[in-house]
């Protein structure tokens, strides 16, 4: 029995550490003194990341461990990087932020740790009651982190539609895997890919369990219909919260996604690709459309990100190596460009609620040259112009597009991409060529009052490390993206190897 | 035999569920839901899955349901208010409800939608519980390892998110 | 050497970094030195690579080196590299070493400035585009490097942001090349386009050189004529030159440096490294050459009457441009480039040295109101009217042994009429810049008292370069003075990277080669005399007018009052510029700007209009899908809840909120997929 367990402490190294990290901050923040800050915790959370970091992109072992459960390969530790990237910059933006509104809750931190931990089990997992408890994990851990500022009832708001919502996709999800299971007779993606390669034709209950699984994980991804909780979620959750919702939960659904289609699921690819070509179609013209007339921020980020996941798609549905790379490297690209974002975001936020509107954005470039100036790098970015790694990244999933012959979808790309580009520019008029007006505030100030619009917007030392991190990560892949899609290529290549 | 005492569960399950969203009380809402589970419950037996059914009744109508009961008892949601907020849903949600049923029929009418039998035999489910342990403990214990974390989360966050009144009255 | 080459483009790169990240917490002392040791790095590698190239066999001059893949995608690959070949290094020393001397000289010029540090950076990002451009083994560089040159540009002119008319100008410059960008920009699309069908995917010159002949002659005109649109943008060639003058706004040195020695010259060296493609379309090689010449005398006439210092300068640089427009068109590239090399000499000193004159005015650029100014600032006196002999085509100066080289070539090659507009165009040209030096510095100072009592010489940290390049105008003609029989020194150096373009070019007009052989000889140095004596002539003409020792001979309607009388309408035509942009605002500005104030008059005024006009209909369908999402839905399941009330606070929002709307709209969602997947 054990030695076809295949323990092996070392393809799990990284789950190991950053569970001991997690745990680590906890008991400090149990024995902390009531009123001490709890700065300190989120030091040791980053200090603990960076060691956890490199050790998550070498802990990469042939074969599957824990009864065939977990898998440590390259393309587990790419997306490990990614999460432990985006959990670094939302804990360093989140130093920042809990000061702001006047939250000291050491829980924040390592609940933080704990999410990255649920995306790393779904992004490692070969089996899908693993790959399930990772996801209920990580969204247990957002729930928490999004009603985080209990005092605010738009938080609470926000982490209840999003805890229902979920609640209803989880649901959905155990659905298909149940399905899956009835059918395969196992949850294990080789022995379901097993399985699917003997029985040809498709049995219609698979087909069920295919669709309930791909609208599971769409709502994690918030493909269109199931986006309905993002905006309202992002507006109401805390700012780097909904940034590493936008980042991680995504890149985490998408590495799930890929796992079971191109792991268990590629003989059904004609089926289950089409259903994905009119998700990803609708949600990259719709996330694009609706953003245009958004005004708060937040929200108007939360739409681009959904056309994002939409164009995200294109990559992972045309099956091949090089559209399944072109996921890896966006999401990585993603996380850089739209952390930023949310950073600078993040750095308008006051507990009164104001600095939310777009139009609070004029004239920035007047006043703080250096926000200005790296948010047009991110916003550039995200409108996929080079060379920012936005541009290499869209380029590489629509040349996968069209290698693979979607050439539909790749121009409803082109199209939503460049819809987009309007409401990223606007952003950057506003910056650059506006005048920062300074009464005919009408949109948020009105409750707010003169009193406090005139508080200078404070750039910490922790976010301007993000700041220039993300912006150097967006320009340095966008310049020299030729190691990372590379790295990306190999870790994708067992997959479309049989 | 079996046939018929599925279809009394089943339906009763189905019927309970439904009063659940119905009912305009929550107390009613929560001793429906609490029959629904216990339909579940005999489902679980009927499908020679006796630990499941034992846990069903344990944990959600012991515990789960107390709580619940609880939560209600101590918001005081008024009767109507839940009520009227769920009904003006239902100028959407019965066109669907006939629309899945008719497809539903549509499938199984066309013969894509069968109902086959399963591929265990009754000797092989006989130590269903043993089973479980057996394989919670070996091939699922990483999931079940993750799981604790899971539950740790749970705990503190519920913990977390109760705390805020203290720590904003301080 | 060559394994160097990624300094000379990253050296100003980092110089711009640093000072535009920590400038602005640096003494200007430090920005400065910054600023120019990068400059003087590079113009050393550029030096030792020019070296370098030179002791190389001529067959091996070429090299393409490869950094990195930028991006890859199957057969099709992007790569970032450059191809070191004469005409690339040849750009490069005048690039840096022009600019090195700008930058020490800016140092000096503007070292009052509260910009210092911001003005170093920009100066050195220009140069980093600039160097991109030209030593760009492939499109992809150049044109990052074209795209870079026109940022950087519109930060420089409109450096003085607070000032409108600076502001102003920027933006022009930048709408203006935009235009001729989207013609740059096609032309390149069709070009790959037309290659890839043929299965050629690298964008390296060298490959797609080398595999022209897949495009027909039509198509190839097509590409070449729009990218010759993108050339007049940026070169400022009739009809987008507009921006050049109004460029004038910026500080003196960046007109010196982009829009006399650099970037201006883009477009002809664009030409130039494309002669391959050009060689193959001749009728595009016409319409640049006629372009080119047009140009020249149109902005020539305009110089006539200006009497802005700055602006006779720049059309000047318009007229001189043209002809290096005309060489090109001609397929005389080699006499293109090196106008483009004197150019950058004498058009940069004379530049400086009306900086220097400026400055010593106190910001005065009126002509009318100086004077005199030879006895107050020697220096710079004596190095402005160098400046001014290489232009008017003076031997032994620069400027005449590159001038008569393209009128020679034109009229080898048969286009007399182009030679006659080009001989006049280089009388015109002495007349006009000898009226500025008249004007400028000899006779009474017209200056009010104050100013006068200011008067003095520029700093020797502004005087040194304006030296050096008055000895590099003066004698940088001497490698184009014939002394082989198979051409001058430049035209052996530079003639291997034109072999291509050169052989179509003679086989198109062969029978004429055969005239121009039986022409040479004495012929040459017939129509440099000619030339030289239209030099002269608008010399000595501009010097009756203006320079008072020989007033009193001009007979006495040649007086300018008389003159400008006797022709009003054409002078107030010339004043006015042609009214060309009286023109551009009536025809184009006027119309798109009353369009956009009546589509979106409350919104950001033309820029956010231009955008928002275009994104007009999508937001229309934008609002739809957003009232969709509010009303439609909503309203459909909510028309029960609108009667509800508005009881404020958090049960509100959570129950009359719209998650049962989200739960609803999800199930729905699901039992569309399953049913479309099943039913399907």
């Amino acid at each position: 029995m054990l030695e076809t367990l295949n323990i092996n402490l070392t393809a799990i190294l990284p789950e190991i550490l950053l569970t001991a990290l997690a745990l680590c901050v906890m008991a400090l923040d149990l024995i902390m003194r009531r009123g001490a800050s709890r700065l300190v915790l989120g030091y040791l959370s980053i200090i603990g990341l960076l060691i956890i970091l490199p050790v998550s992109c070498v802990s990469v072992i042939d074969g599957a461990f824990y009864g065939g459960m977990v898998k440590a390969d390259g393309f587990s530790a790419y997306f490990n990087a990614i999460f432990i990237i985006a959990a670094i910059f939302t804990i360093l933006i989140s130093m920042d932020y809990l000061k702001r509104v006047n939250i000291n809750k050491g829980e924040y931190y390592y609940i933080v740790l704990f999410a990255t931990l649920g995306m790393m089990v779904m992004a490692a997992s070969n089996d899908l009651v693993n790959l399930y408890v990772g996801l209920e994990l990580m969204a247990l851990s957002f729930y928490v982190l999004v009603a985080i500022r209990t005092a605010s009832s738009k938080s609470v708001e926000a982490a209840l539609k999003y805890f229902v919502l979920g609640a209803l996709s989880s649901g959905v999800l155990l659905y298909g895997i149940s399905f899956t299971y009835g059918v395969a007779g196992t949850t294990n993606f080789t022995e379901i890919a097993f399985q699917a390669r003997r029985v040809t034709i498709l049995d219609p209950y698979l087909l069920l369990a295919i669709v309930f699984i791909i609208v599971g994980f769409s709502f994690k991804i918030a493909l269109f219909p199931f986006h309905l909780w993002s905006p309202d979620t992002y507006e109401g959750a805390p700012t780097p919260i909904a940034a590493l919702l936008s980042v991680g939960s995504k890149a985490a659904a998408f590495a799930a996604f890929m796992r079971v289609f191109l792991v268990a699921l590629p003989v059904y690819q004609p089926h289950w690709s089409r259903i994905f070509w009119g998700l990803s179609a609708a949600t990259m013209l719709y996330g694009s459309v609706v953003a245009i007339s958004q005004k708060n921020i937040v929200r108007m980020l939360a739409y681009s990100s959904i056309a994002h996941a939409g164009i995200i798609m294109i990559g992972f549905l045309v099956t091949s190596d090089m559209g399944a790379a072109g996921v890896m490297y966006y999401l990585l690209v993603y996380a850089f460009m739209n952390i930023g974002a949310f950073t600078v975001v993040t750095l308008f936020i006051r507990s009164s609620g104001r600095g939310e509107s777009i139009r609070d954005y004029r004239g920035l470039a007047v006043r703080h040259p250096w926000l200005a100036f790296v948010m047009s790098i991110f916003l550039v970015s995200l409108a996929g112009i080079p060379p920012t790694g936005g541009f290499t990244a869209k380029f590489f999933i629509l040349s996968s597009a069209i290698n693979a012959q979607y050439y539909w979808l790749a121009v409803i790309g082109v199209v939503s991409t460049a819809i987009s580009l309007f409401f990223y520019a606007k952003v950057i008029f506003y910056m650059y060529l506006s005048e920062p007006d300074a009464l005919t505030e009408g949109t948020a100030g009105g409750a707010a009052g003169g009193a406090d619009r005139d508080l200078p917007i404070m750039s910490s030392a922790t976010c301007n490390i993000v700041l220039v991190a993300a912006a150097v990560g967006t320009v340095l892949l966008g310049i020299y993206p030729t190691p990372f899609i590379d790295m990306a290529i190999k870790a994708v290549k067992p997959f479309f190897l049989t | 035999m079996e046939q018929i005492f599925f279809y009394i569960f089943a339906i009763l399950a189905v019927a309970s569920a439904i009063a659940v969203v119905a009912a305009k009380n929550p107390v009613h809402s929560a001793v429906y839901l609490i029959i629904c589970f216990l339909q579940v419950a005999a489902l679980f037996i009927l499908l020679r899955a006796p630990f499941l059914a034992a846990a069903q009744v344990f944990i959600y109508v012991g515990a789960v349901m107390v709580l619940f009961l609880f939560a209600v008892l101590v918001l005081n949601v008024g009767k109507e208010r839940l009520g009227e907020q769920i009904h003006h849903q239902s100028v959407i949600v019965i066109p669907a409800v006939i629309l899945l049923l008719l497809m539903m029929g549509i499938l199984v009418a066309k013969g894509r939608l069968t109902a086959p039998m399963g591929a265990f035999t009754e000797k092989a489910l006989e130590k269903n519980t043993e089973v479980i342990g057996k394989m919670l403990f070996s091939k699922y214990l990483f999931p079940f390892e993750v799981v604790s974390v899971l539950l740790l989360i749970a705990l503190i966050g519920a913990v977390a998110l109760v705390m805020k009144e203290k720590g904003s009255q301080d | 050497m060559i394994e160097l080459a990624w300094l000379i483009p990253m050296l100003p790169f980092t110089g711009a970094v640093i000072n535009g990240f920590f400038g602005s917490r640096m003494p200007k002392k430090t920005v400065g030195l910054i600023a120019c040791l990068v400059m003087a790095g590079a113009f050393i590698i550029s030096s030792s690579l020019f070296i370098k190239i030179l002791s190389l066999p001529v067959d091996q001059r070429s090299i393409e080196v490869t950094y990195f893949t930028w991006i890859a995608s199957g057969a099709f690959h992007l790569d970032i590299g450059f191809l070191i070949d004469p005409l690339s290094t040849l750009m490069i020393m005048v690039v840096t070493g022009v600019g090195l001397l700008i930058h020490i000289y800016s140092v000096g010029y503007m070292h009052e400035d509260k910009g210092f540090w911001r003005y170093f950076a920009y100066l050195n990002l220009f140069v980093f585009f600039m160097l991109m451009l030209v030593l760009g083994g492939n499109y992809l560089v150049m044109f990052l490097g074209w795209e870079g040159v026109g940022l950087c540009s519109f930060l420089l002119i409109g450096f003085w942001y607070e000032k409108k008319s600076a502001s102003d100008a920027g933006k022009k410059a930048f709408v203006v090349n935009r235009i001729g960008d989207f013609g740059f920009v096609l032309g390149l699309f069709l070009l790959f386009w037309t290659l890839s069908s043929h299965g050629v995917t690298s964008l390296d010159y060298k490959t797609v050189f080398a595999s022209l002949h897949h495009i027909d002659t039509a198509t190839i005109t097509v590409i070449t004529l729009l990218l010759f649109v993108g050339a007049t943008g940026k070169s400022a060639q009739l009809p987008l030159y507009v921006w050049l003058p109004d460029a004038m706004e910026g500080p003196t040195p960046v007109s010196a440096l982009i829009h006399a020695a650099t970037m201006v010259t883009a477009g002809v060296y664009m030409i130039a490294r494309n002669n391959a493609l050009y060689a193959m379309a001749p009728i595009s090689g016409e319409v640049v050459a006629v372009v080119g010449i047009c140009t020249a005398l149109f902005a020539a006439t305009i110089g006539l009457v200006q009497n802005d210092i700055k602006k006779v300068l720049a059309y000047s640089t318009v007229s001189q441009l043209g002809y290096m427009f005309a060489a090109v068109g001609l397929g005389a590239y080699t006499a293109g480039v090196f106008h483009l090399m004197t150019h950058a000499f004498f058009k940069g000193l004379m530049f400086l040295g009306s900086g220097s004159v400026i400055h010593a005015m106190g910001g005065e650029q009126d002509m009318r109101k100086m004077g005199g100014l030879h006895k107050h600032m020697k220096i710079t006196s004596v190095t402005f009217i160098i400046g001014a002999l290489a232009i008017a085509g003076m031997p032994p100066f620069s400027g005449f042994w590159s001038k008569d080289e393209i009128l020679w070539e034109a009229f080898e090659k048969g286009h007399t009429i182009i030679w006659a507009m080009g001989l006049l165009t280089a009388f015109l040209t002495a007349f006009y810049m000898f009226r500025q030096v008249f004007m400028t510095f000899t006779g009474e100072c017209r200056a009010d008292r104050h100013t006068q009592e200011h008067l003095h010489e520029s700093p020797k940290i502004m005087t040194v370069p304006l030296i050096i390049l008055a000895i590099l105008a003066a004698a940088g003609g001497i490698v184009g003075i014939s002394f082989f029989e198979e051409g001058t020194a430049a035209h052996h150096f530079l003639s291997p990277v034109f072999e291509q373009g050169g052989h179509a070019a003679a086989n198109v007009g062969g029978h004429v080669a055969q005239n121009g052989e039986a022409l040479h000889g004495g012929m040459e140095a017939i129509l440099m005399a000619v030339s030289v004596a239209a030099g002269l002539c608008g010399i000595f003409l501009a010097g009756l007018l203006y320079y008072a020792p020989l007033k009193k001979y001009a007979p006495s309607f040649w007086r300018p009052e008389v003159i400008a009388a006797a022709f009003k309408p054409v002078y107030a035509l010339l004043y006015n510029k042609y009214y060309v942009d009286e023109m551009y605002d009536h025809i184009i500005v006027n119309p798109i700007k009353r369009f956009c104030g009546w589509c979106l008059s409350f919104d950001l005024g033309i820029i956010d209009g231009i955008v928002n006009g275009a994104a007009w209909t999508t937001r229309l369908w934008a609002w739809l899908l957003h009232k969709f999402d509010i009303y439609i839905i909503d309203g459909v399941i909510n028309s029960a809840a609108t009667f509800t009330g508005y009881n404020s606070g958090f049960w509100r929002r959570l129950q009359t909120g719209r998650l049962q709307n989200y739960a609803l709209i999800f199930v729905i969602g699901l039992l569309i997929i399953v049913g479309s997947a099943l039913l399907g």
